[in-house]
């Protein structure tokens, strides 16, 4: 017996091969880039001029496809974040906030007289991933003994942080030379240097190194097998006697850490001092990239660049066509939207019923 | 009787189809029930009962096949096209909402039009129902505050109110003790004798040879035959329902040996309601099985979560071999060698979305079986293997298949392989044979013998006194978080279905 | 000291009226079991309509709040895609969608020369009478029709949900989805007017905030306020009277910030502009200090399969 309303029904499958997996999510991107792309050319932009921004440029010269390298950096940092504490199906929702507490413990560093200049930089570094832990202990404390929701705390705390960094940089540390609202410029010995590849810097190897440190941690470690338990079942791991508690508090404090280090990437790396917005859409941005690479670190890593590839397209077409620097966000946001729908697909099939006769 | 004629029937299904993601549930079933008469549909779990009648309560549409009510043939497009036909169905999970009282309950399902006229006229129907039913429901309670046995009779009324003339309970003993179930059974009776068509969905035997004018026996989402009970032996009926004969448990061989396990005055506390667990003790030997019999809800899941750990209990004393385990942790418990089975297996005891090879290696993995800082996941594949094999764990195609594809019989089977890797001392159970099949609940309560006769002390906590009896050595009944009664083997059935209903 | 406190409860009022209107919006949302995490989008898309309605159109002063409200449950719509139909993980639909609409908004505000122009605002309502009153005219009665809303649009949303048929199916849907749907409510339809309406009120948020309280378009200008909607509804255990006390709670709580910085108290005033944020950490602490959590729909972020074999 047929529904004779509706030809079209829908049907979950229980387990989807990976390449249906691929389609899906490939699916869900090309929709999105095609939503992206129409946004763009109604907004004015030609569309040879998208093919040039977009994707030749990465093939360009060596020069651009640096800029998009060094782009894509903070990114890096900013994903793995994100995906480690999703992996603990911890909502890090603080990125930028944390962000802000790493660079501002680096910033208070380079004020510190008496540390050598070969240590400057890795002591910055250590002291960036401290603000960051700190800055979202107090959310894992709170979520883990309380039970007080993570994606509104540590949101808040980001407009926290935010407060306190524009007091920092329109009272004590407001620039002595110029009077503007940015901290003192670093100096040589605390800026990440440069790989001799257009600004391509130290923080680029990190990153990879990171992030494969992170991808055998979680296949091939005790740890990263509890850690996939308590992901796939929290009740069930303490039933079994994994300490919940720490392994959750390990992957958030490490996420933590690495949104502190993002920060002081930016930090050291871009502005070589800190500013009122240098954080700004990096936080969403990991958010998205951990999305999109399923929380997998390598696949995380070639997402940021895609990520980094965009902002930098994004900035030609605002110079070139006053194309506002929202549509990034905007494109960003329609990509996690149609990669989430087309997840649909991996989890059901849609079947054409057949309008037959009972019997 | 003539047991074929088609006229007199209140709701027939012909040839009904039914599959799920590909699985087929259903293959060309049929049925039907007659005004006046208690119809039972009896099969074991899995043999298609609930999903035929769901069919014919319009919650599932079928692929195939025909439904006809009081001879008219009709399409359900949900479950109010249901009742609009005076079909009313009585589910297992009762279709109650906890925060609701028994009228508002009754209101969303009767459609009523205006809320304040419609609270009182429902009130006032409701209550004259009950009343000549002999049915007592507090009809201002929030429905989640009501025993079970409320909450069935507040579905029961709801499907009554509503009109329904073909009523279809499932299960509807299953949560009941003894006595409320021969109580609600008389009831059902004098429902058919009003005019009623009754169909009740069960798996008890003895509840269709006492209760039932025919029966209707389905196997394999098939219904294999209709007949008057009263013609069929016991061991006719059993045969129809298995298909099979099950082989009978072997006699125990060996003695109890020394206290293991002591706990005395455990108790826990809602946060503002009456104690869950009252001043509970007991003392476990190695090499016996004791069985902790009563109602569901009366304190059983708080006693299996603190003894297994998951809970802390607020006061009282565990000792094992003379050490106090009241506060320790779970991975505390589980190094002294505690296994635990708990009654939900599939969200209390696996990970459904990781491999059947993790779910087995992750108690290795605790034990620091396979590696303390990098695991040798070629030993954990090459365990999980061998454990499959050892348990019988059936429909695994790769070890690297999700583990939530099992049916709940081989899930069951996987986690007492698990469980019973390390030759654990001591075992707490809760319900290892609810929603198997007769052939995976032997295999499970084998495995519980076996265990107890290695000389484990098994906690046995079930609601299912057939489950009860058929494996302890002693048994112990709770009621309202304490426990009021206990007996040595062997046990008298009535004494112990007379304490799970005194509630002293 | 007197003068300050008058001030400062007369603004009250008014920094109350968007937390208000944003609870009680996420409350009927939230009752039908959908869990909003998208209150700062709707808001956003809410104040970015009402500043382009009033430019555009001027004049009206009711026809920016009521194209707030509509553009916010347009939006709504996608949300509701993503949610019913293709069922995406609430918490995921609603990061997407508090996103999305940060770059909309910010879209729409510089592509059409919205962004940091000031807007006529909406005039003040003052009751004939009762305004005269000493320092409780000040207070109650020269305020603006939508505050003057608060207190029945509290009771209509109370008596939907408590006194009609409307609100029982709405909380059996919220609570107990398998019941409702055997019951014959549809699960969907439920859920997508929850959402629909839901929206407006947070669109009308949004949009007292710009053209209102604000009287400008910057972009990002909800200021994380959507969010605090969110834990103060949790605070509130889904209640709407409760809602609207702790709304006030907040007013009086933004509403002080103007005032101590104008007062010229030594405290550096981004200190204050943290207050609110720390109050709502607070309250969250607070409410699950008591044992919170009190009062969520129990199907609160699960969506609704009925084939599902379970």
């Amino acid at each position: 017996m047929a529904d004779a309303r509706f030809p079209l029904a829908i049907r979950p499958r229980p387990e989807a091969g990976p390449l249906a997996r691929l389609a899906a999510v490939l699916g869900g991107l090309v929709l999105g880039l095609a939503i992206s792309v129409a946004l763009l050319v109604g907004a004015g932009v030609e569309p040879s001029a998208l093919l040039d921004e977009f994707v030749l440029v990465f093939l360009a010269s060596p020069q651009s496809a640096a800029s998009v390298l060094f782009q894509a950096e903070p990114l890096m940092f900013t994903g793995l974040a994100a995906l480690l504490a999703f992996r603990a199906r911890f909502w890090n929702i603080g990125i930028e906030g944390q962000m802000i507490a790493g660079a501002i413990i680096a910033t208070a560093i380079t004020l510190l007289p008496g540390i050598p200049d070969p240590l400057r930089l890795p002591v910055m570094a250590l002291g960036a991933a401290i603000g960051g832990m700190a800055w979202i202990a107090l959310p894992a404390l709170l979520r883990l003994r309380l039970g007080v929701n993570e994606i509104i705390t540590t949101l808040l705390l980001n407009y926290v942080a935010l407060n306190g960094l524009l007091w920092l940089l329109y009272g004590p540390w407001k620039d002595p030379v110029s009077g503007f609202p940015y901290s003192a410029e670093y100096t040589a010995a605390e800026r990440l240097p440069s790989l001799g590849w257009g600004r391509v810097d130290l923080a680029l190897p990190l990153a990879i190194l990171i992030a494969l440190a992170i991808a055998f941690l979680l296949a091939r470690s005790r740890f990263g097998f509890l850690l996939r338990f308590v992901e796939a079942n929290p009740a069930a791991s303490g039933a079994l006697g994994i300490d919940v508690t720490k392994v959750v508090l390990t992957a958030v404090l490490a996420s933590g850490a690495l949104a502190g280090l993002a920060g002081f990437v930016v930090s050291a790396g871009v502005e070589y001092r800190m500013t009122q917005s240098f954080f700004v859409g990096y936080g969403f941005s990991g958010i998205l990239i951990a999305f999109l690479a399923r929380n997998r670190p390598i696949l995380a890593l070639v997402v940021a660049l895609l990520v980094g590839l965009l902002m930098v397209g994004g900035q030609s077409m605002q110079v070139f066509y006053q194309i506002p620097g929202s549509m990034v966000q905007l494109i960003q946001a329609v990509l996690v939207i149609t990669v989430a729908a087309s997840d649909f697909f991996v989890g059901h099939r849609i079947v054409l019923q057949r309008a037959e006769a009972a019997g | 009787m003539d047991l074929q004629t088609p006229m007199t029937e209140a709701l027939t299904l012909t040839g009904i189809d039914k599959a799920f993601a590909g699985f087929p549930a259903l293959r060309a079933a049929s049925f039907g029930v007659r005004r006046r008469e208690v119809h039972a549909l009896l099969g074991e779990n899995g043999a298609g009962k609930t999903t035929l009648m769901n069919v014919a309560a319009g919650l599932y549409r079928p692929d195939r096949g025909e439904l006809r009510v009081f001879g008219e043939p009709v399409v359900l497009d949900g479950p109010r096209a249901a009742r609009k036909r005076l079909i009313g169905m009585v589910h297992q999970h009762f279709k109650l909402v906890p925060t609701f009282t028994a009228t508002e309950n009754i209101m969303l399902a009767l459609e009523v039009q205006n809320f304040a006229a419609g609270r009182l006229e429902i009130r006032r129907r409701v209550g004259q129902l009950a009343e000549d039913l002999g049915f007592p429901v507090p009809l201002d309670r929030p429905v989640g505050t009501l025993s079970i046995a409320e909450q069935q009779r507040v579905e029961i009324l709801k499907a009554l109110a509503a009109g329904s003339e073909i009523l279809i309970l499932d299960e509807p003993t299953a949560v009941l003790t003894d006595e409320e179930g021969a109580r609600l059974l008389a009831n059902i009776r004098r429902l058919a004798e009003r005019g009623t068509a009754v169909v009740l969905v069960t798996h008890k035997l003895r509840d269709v040879i006492a209760h039932a004018d025919r029966v209707t026996v389905m196997r394999g989402g098939a219904t294999v035959t209709t007949a008057d009970p009263r013609a069929l032996s016991l061991d006719l009926l059993t045969a129809l329902v298995v298909g099979e004969v099950v082989a009978t448990p072997t006699a125990r061989q060996t003695t109890p040996g020394a206290e293991l396990l002591v706990a005395r005055g455990l108790s826990v506390s809602a946060a503002d309601g009456p104690p869950l667990l009252d001043d509970v003790g007991f003392t476990l030997r190695a090499g016996e099985i004791l069985g902790i019999a009563g109602v569901g809800g009366n304190g059983q899941t708080e006693l299996v979560d603190v003894v297994s750990g998951v809970r802390r209990a607020d006061r009282g004393s565990l000792r094992l071999a003379g050490e106090d385990l009241a506060a320790a942790p779970v991975a505390t418990r589980r190094a002294r060698g505690f296994a635990v089975v708990p009654a939900d297996r599939k969200t209390q005891a696996m990970a459904g979305d990781l491999s059947v090879s993790d779910n087995y290696a992750v108690g290795g993995v605790l034990r620091t079986a396979f590696g303390g800082a990098a695991l040798d996941h070629g030993a954990m594949r090459r365990a999980a293997g061998e454990a499959v094999a050892a348990f019988d764990v059936q429909g695994v195609h790769r070890l690297g298949q999700k583990a939530s594809l099992l049916s709940g019989g081989n899930a069951q089977k996987l986690v007492l392989a698990r469980e019973f890797s390390a030759d654990p001392k001591v075992v707490v159970v809760h319900s290892p044979s609810r929603g198997l099949d007769m052939r995976a609940m032997a295999a499970v309560h084998a495995r519980l013998r076996e265990a107890r006769d290695r000389g484990a002390a098994v906690l046995l906590v079930s609601e299912d006194l057939d489950e009860i009896l058929a494996l302890s050595d002693r048994v112990a009944v709770m009621s309202r978080g304490r426990i009021t009664a206990e007996f040595p083997a062997p046990v008298d059935r009535q004494a112990v279905g007379r304490a799970m209903v005194d509630h002293g | 000291m007197s003068d300050f406190l008058i001030n400062w409860l007369a603004m009250v009022p008014v920094f109350a009226a968007p937390f208000a209107l944003a609870a009680l919006g996420l409350l009927v949302t939230e009752r039908s079991g959908v869990l909003c995490l998208a209150a700062e989008g709707y808001m956003l898309i809410g104040a970015i309509a009402a500043v382009g309605a009033s430019l555009t159109f001027g004049g009206y002063p009711l026809l920016p709040l009521a194209a707030g409200a509509v553009a916010a449950a347009v939006v709504s719509l996608l949300f509701a895609l993503l949610v019913l139909v293709f069922r995406v993980e609430q918490v995921i639909a609603g990061l997407a969608l508090v996103f999305f609409c940060l770059g909309l908004s910010s879209l729409i505000g510089s592509t059409f020369g919205w962004t940091s122009r000031t807007v006529s605002g909406n005039p003040q309502w003052p009751i004939p009478g009762l305004s005269e009153i000493p320092v409780l005219g000040r207070l109650l009665f020269s305020q603006d029709l939508i505050v003057y809303l608060l207190v029945p649009l509290t009771a209509l949303v109370a008596y939907l949900l408590n006194g009609t048929m409307t609100g029982l199916r709405l909380k059996a849907v919220g609570d107990s989805p398998d019941a409702a749907d055997a019951a014959g409510v549809s699960i969907l339809g439920t859920r997508l007017a929850a959402i629909l309406a839901g929206a407006a009120l947070m669109g009308l948020a949004g949009a007292y905030l710009s053209v209102v309280v604000a009287k400008i378009w910057v972009d990002g200008m909800t200021g994380g306020r959507g969010w605090i909607a969110i834990a103060l509804v949790i605070f509130s255990g889904w209640r709407p009277w409760r809602a609207l006390g702790a709304a006030l709670l907040f007013g009086s709580i933004e509403a002080l910030v103007p005032r101590v910085a104008a007062s010229g108290f030594a405290i550096p005033q981004y200190f204050l502009f943290m207050l609110p944020y720390l109050a709502t950490l607070g309250v969250m602490v607070w409410t699950a200090w008591r044992g919170g959590g009190g009062g969520a729909p129990r199907a609160l972020g699960r969506p609704f399969l009925r084939e599902d074999r379970h």
